[in-house]
């Protein structure tokens, strides 16, 4: 299952003020030149700060696809999340 | 409830939207526009090579040209990773695949390479790198492929299936 599904919310810490605070395992959400805005996880950072994301689905892009992904492009970390109420 | 505030907010000032993006996956997978993308490298980096540089009128010309063929290299360079990278990633399975990895990393090295300098050597090996690529794809749809030169400037060999 997707952490996020359509019509969820999501509180962001924009960047340059959590730029600091990155971590393993944070979201975050960037901007990629070919994908647009995106949510994914960070797995790895890397010396020069470049970040290596994923998704949590096997199907997921993740930066094997996207690339690195630079500080710059990071719009900033997840801090809350407001989730749409799931009608069984 | 904060949920249904969200809402209302977002219907009025428009939050946004990030996406999560998982792939479908739509099965639709082709080398053909990697191949291009790189054959254009080649291109690009020749007409660079041809480009004279002259007296004040005609450097204006000539820094206006060498501009667009460097901005073209680079977003074609960028675009045959790309294509590759999403056949590798989204296509390519490891455990059935176990040779592609190497490949894809050289393939992604070498297109660095070529956006880094202008030289024509590493612009073919890049195509050779993708020509390889494209053939072990269809290798494993059970396609045969055969080489032949492309109809266009650079001409180069390229690795075609044949239906």
């Amino acid at each position: 299952m997707p952490d996020y599904q359509n019509g969820d919310f999501v509180l962001i810490l924009r960047s340059p003020f959590c730029i600091t605070r990155f971590k393993s395992g944070d979201l975050i959400i960037f901007s990629h030149p070919f994908y647009g805005l995106l949510i994914k996880r960070i797995h790895e950072i890397l010396p020069n700060g470049d970040l290596y994301v994923i998704g949590n689905l096997e199907n997921s892009l993740d930066s094997r696809k996207l690339g690195y992904i630079p500080n710059a492009n990071v719009i900033g970390k997840v801090i809350w999340s407001f989730k749409r109420k799931k009608y069984s | 409830m904060l949920h249904r505030l969200l809402e209302m907010v977002d219907n009025t000032i428009h939050f946004p939207e990030a996406q999560a993006h998982c792939d479908i996956p739509c099965g639709i997978y082709d080398p053909s526009a990697a191949q291009i993308a790189a054959l254009t490298v080649v291109r690009m980096m020749d007409l660079m090579a041809g480009l004279q540089s002259g007296d004040d009128k005609s450097r204006i010309e000539y820094n206006n040209s060498m501009s667009r063929y460097i901005a073209v290299k680079e977003e074609h360079a960028e675009k045959a990773k790309n294509e590759i990278r999403i056949i590798w990633g989204d296509y390519f399975k490891k455990e059935k695949h176990p040779n592609v990895d190497d490949l894809a990393q050289k393939i992604m090295q070498l297109g660095s390479k070529c956006r880094q300098s202008a030289d024509r050597e590493t612009a073919l090996e890049f195509v050779d790198a993708i020509n390889e690529f494209s053939s072990k794809f269809w290798e494993t749809k059970g396609i045969p492929t055969k080489k032949s030169k492309a109809p266009y400037a650079p001409a180069l060999e390229m690795v075609y299936p044949v239906f």
